[in-house]
């Protein structure tokens, strides 16, 4: 057996004999759920220990009055929407982009942001809109698509932003969640921000947290931890700090060319969370000077419910489990979302329905 | 003969042009005797217990690495005759041809379908050609039928509890190859678009005691473990370390955020068989053409009848389900 | 929430470069951060956000040792 093989089942063996007090968890990303679920990591886990899935996926938080607004903008003459894959099937207030594109609407699905250049001068009379959705990793990649727009003068390239901040949210989460003891840091925005982004929190609100990457040894490596800081924190006291758990990425300043070049561009904004409200600076906007790339991102404060009986804010939340709510599996399922939790793949609804989560 | 180098709506008309289309396209590759006589309906011999079965195919690109959609047209109906343990003998065309697609191209890939077809050993005996509007596109429905054996009795209810079950080789190839296209990732993945006679043929042959077959299409190996585990009211455990995956499709799959348990093969069979016979199933699979890195990847128990898991490589229980949605590649 | 992986540097352009995922070539914008050919870097929505640091499991090796002694 190697060290490390010895050293896993180790912490294995601790995590599912542990009989304290109980601890809950949130981990933050998104794709930190789906890698949870699909490593098998929340089954090896004792009753006393909860990993809850909280608002870092980016499709899941972005409201309906944006999602609408992109299919308006998909459906105007020259004019087409390009996105990721995972934004087209978010329903609007009456459809998603999928179903409008069944209509007629254009909508491309790309994999990088910086396809839409190809696109621009392929088509040079169409304007081409850019889904922006997105946290911390993802702001830098619109920032040099902006760099590069400006350089070469292309007019016929905009941008929808709804861009996220999570220092902002996880302070909401503090102080309005329900018993959230340590965090699950997203291991790619610390990628781009460092881990220092954490520390502020983690000192005024008393929790740690652990910056996770994706493997299965190195997520089961964070989780372990995490849980083992807040039992160090109850029991002798050791205040709790970040502590980076994918140092192969993540250092504590970040990339701060990538940071520069994202203030460059945008500045700090209220953004309204789908299903939880606005959160006072949370949100990137455009700067004044960049006002011609946006598509009309700032008129977009609507938010409503498909179905009032929907528990997506409650679970982004962490203050309910998917199955908590009466539509999860039965009115509500990935073919037919009522909320966004479950059209994304990484929607902890999506995810709990999907792998049988129960926990 | 002088033709037009794209399909246009005369070719739909029933007249000279539909007749020069099919007999300098179709009636060419498909040659037969059945199919020559161009009578109303095809007379073919065959008793006992036929299959029978239809599938239509849509894919984009039209050609792709690895295949076209011709080839797929025929291994998709041929394979599925195959998993009800049938020997394939007849095929349907119908071929709907939009405006505007290049004759060509068409060429193509009715030569390849009529190769694909040969070595399948099914012949083309009846087809159909329509046209409609649109842009260059190509929609292909097939029928197949097959002769089951009167001692052979494969079906998605048959898997027993403690039955082996294999998989004839790499996932996901076929979802990746096409994706890869689509999104303008360059890579050497090809689609595994192919016929399984031969692993069939031959595990029925040498005696293997099969109790059921499917082949792995949309949805993945995930989410045909999930409905067999069901049909048979069975549990299906498999191995997280023993899937084949090639390290160029699992690393496409990490770049779209896809997983390759619900990824679609085009040309691979989930088999399960009696304990006893898994190893040499697995060697004979291995020495078939497309089954170079079949394995063996986790049993049939009782635990909870309908179900299916993974035994992941970290130690951990993965529950699988159907695939929901579509497999779309995800960024953020 | 957001996907990256880790690709080899196999060639470097003016704004971009070539990134290999165990054969998958994807051309990644550089730029926000000084790379060379043979780096590996993370690669998220055709952007190279970082550099990997060498020593990816001695790292995670002496993580487990520190949390042991803690």
């Amino acid at each position: 057996m190697t060290d490390i093989s010895h050293k896993i089942s180790q912490i294995k063996k601790w995590l599912a004999a542990y009989d304290g007090p109980d601890i809950s968890i949130m981990e933050v990303c998104g794709s930190h759920t789906a890698a949870i679920s699909k490593y098998g990591i929340s089954g090896m886990l004792s009753e006393r220990l909860h990993l809850i899935s909280g608002p870092g996926c980016p499709v899941c938080v972005t409201p309906t009055g944006y999602i609408d607004r992109l299919i308006e903008l998909s459906m105007e003459e020259h004019t087409t929407v390009v996105t990721f894959g995972d934004l087209i099937r978010v329903p609007g207030r009456k459809k998603s982009l999928a179903e409008a594109k069944g209509e007629g609407a254009n909508v491309e699905m790309v994999y990088s942001p910086m396809d839409i250049l190809r696109l621009a001068k392929e088509q040079p009379l169409q304007r081409f809109v850019f889904a922006a959705v997105g946290f911390e990793t993802t702001a830098p990649v619109y920032a040099v698509l902006l760099e590069q727009l400006v350089a070469e003068q292309v007019s016929n390239v905009q941008l929808l932003t709804a861009l996220k901040t999570m220092p902002p949210v996880i302070g909401w989460l503090c102080e309005h969640g329900s018993g959230i003891d340590g965090f699950l840091a997203p291991g790619h925005v610390a990628a781009v921000t460092g881990s220092d982004l954490f520390e502020p929190l983690a000192k005024q609100y008393h929790v740690p947290f652990g910056v996770a990457g994706f493997g299965a040894e190195e997520l089961l490596l964070a989780v372990y931890g995490t849980f083992r800081a807040v039992e160090q924190y109850r029991e002798n006291d050791v205040l709790p700090g970040v502590k980076n758990y994918y140092p192969s990425v993540v250092c504590t300043q970040g990339n701060q060319k990538a940071k520069e070049l994202v203030d460059t561009y945008f500045e700090p904004s209220d953004a309204l969370w789908r299903g939880i409200g606005v959160i006072a600076d949370s949100g990137r906007k455009l700067r004044a000077e960049y006002a011609r790339f946006d598509a009309g991102s700032e008129l977009l404060m609507e938010d409503h419910k498909k179905n009032q009986a929907c528990r997506c804010d409650q679970v982004l939340m962490g203050r309910a489990l998917p199955g908590d709510c009466p539509l999860f599996g039965t009115a509500c399922t990935p073919m037919n979302p009522q909320g966004a939790c479950m059209v994304s793949e990484e929607g902890s609804c999506h995810q709990y329905l999907m792998y049988h989560r129960t926990r | 003969m002088k033709q037009e180098k794209k399909i246009t709506m005369a070719h739909g008309s029933g007249g000279r042009a539909t007749s020069d289309l099919i007999r300098e396209i179709f009636a060419r590759e498909f040659t037969n005797p059945v199919l020559d006589a161009m009578e109303d309906a095809a007379v073919v011999p065959g008793s006992g217990k036929i299959a029978f079965t239809t599938d239509s195919f849509v894919v984009e690109p039209l050609e792709f690495p690895g295949g076209d959609i011709g080839r797929l047209s025929v291994c998709g109906t041929v394979n599925d005759l195959l998993m009800r343990g049938a020997v394939p003998k007849y095929l349907t065309c119908g071929f709907v041809l939009q405006e505007g697609l290049d004759l060509e191209l068409l060429q193509r890939i009715v030569a390849s379908l009529a190769a694909t077809a040969r070595e399948a050993g099914v012949a083309v005996v009846a087809g159909d050609t329509k046209v409609v509007e649109g842009n260059g596109g190509l929609i292909i429905n097939t029928a197949g039928v097959g002769f089951v054996p009167e001692n052979v009795c494969i079906s998605a209810a048959n898997c027993q509890v403690g039955d082996v079950i294999l998989v004839s080789g790499h996932l996901g190839d076929h979802h990746a190859a096409i994706l890869s296209r689509r999104m303008g990732i360059y890579n050497t993945i090809e689609s595994d678009c192919a016929p399984l006679g031969e692993m069939v043929g031959a595990l029925l042959e040498a005696g293997i005691r099969v109790h059921c077959l499917r082949d792995i299409t949309r949805g993945g190996l995930g989410t045909v473990l999930k409905e067999l585990a069901e049909a048979s009211q069975v549990t299906m455990a498999i191995e997280e370390e023993f899937l084949p995956i090639d390290a160029q499709v699992r690393d496409f799959c990490g770049l779209m955020g896809l997983d390759p348990l619900y990824m679609g093969n085009e040309g691979k069979l989930v088999a399960f068989v009696a304990p006893e016979d898994a190893d040499r199933a697995c060697e004979i699979l291995s020495g078939c053409v497309y089954g170079k890195h079949a394995a063996v990847i986790g049993t049939v128990t009782d635990e909870e009848p309908g179900s299916a898991y993974v035994n992941t490589a970290i130690g951990g229980k993965r529950v699988l389900d159907v695939l929901f949605g579509e497999g779309l590649p995800r960024i953020c | 929430m957001c996907v990256a992986m880790p690709g080899k540097v196999i060639e470097i352009y003016e704004k971009d470069a070539l990134v290999d995922f165990s054969g998958n070539r994807v051309r990644a914008i550089a730029g926000l951060v000084p790379i060379a050919v043979g780096d590996y870097v993370l690669v998220h929505a055709g952007c190279i956000l970082q550099k990997l640091s060498a020593g990816e499991a001695q790292d995670l090796m002496d993580l487990f040792e520190e949390l042991e002694e803690a």
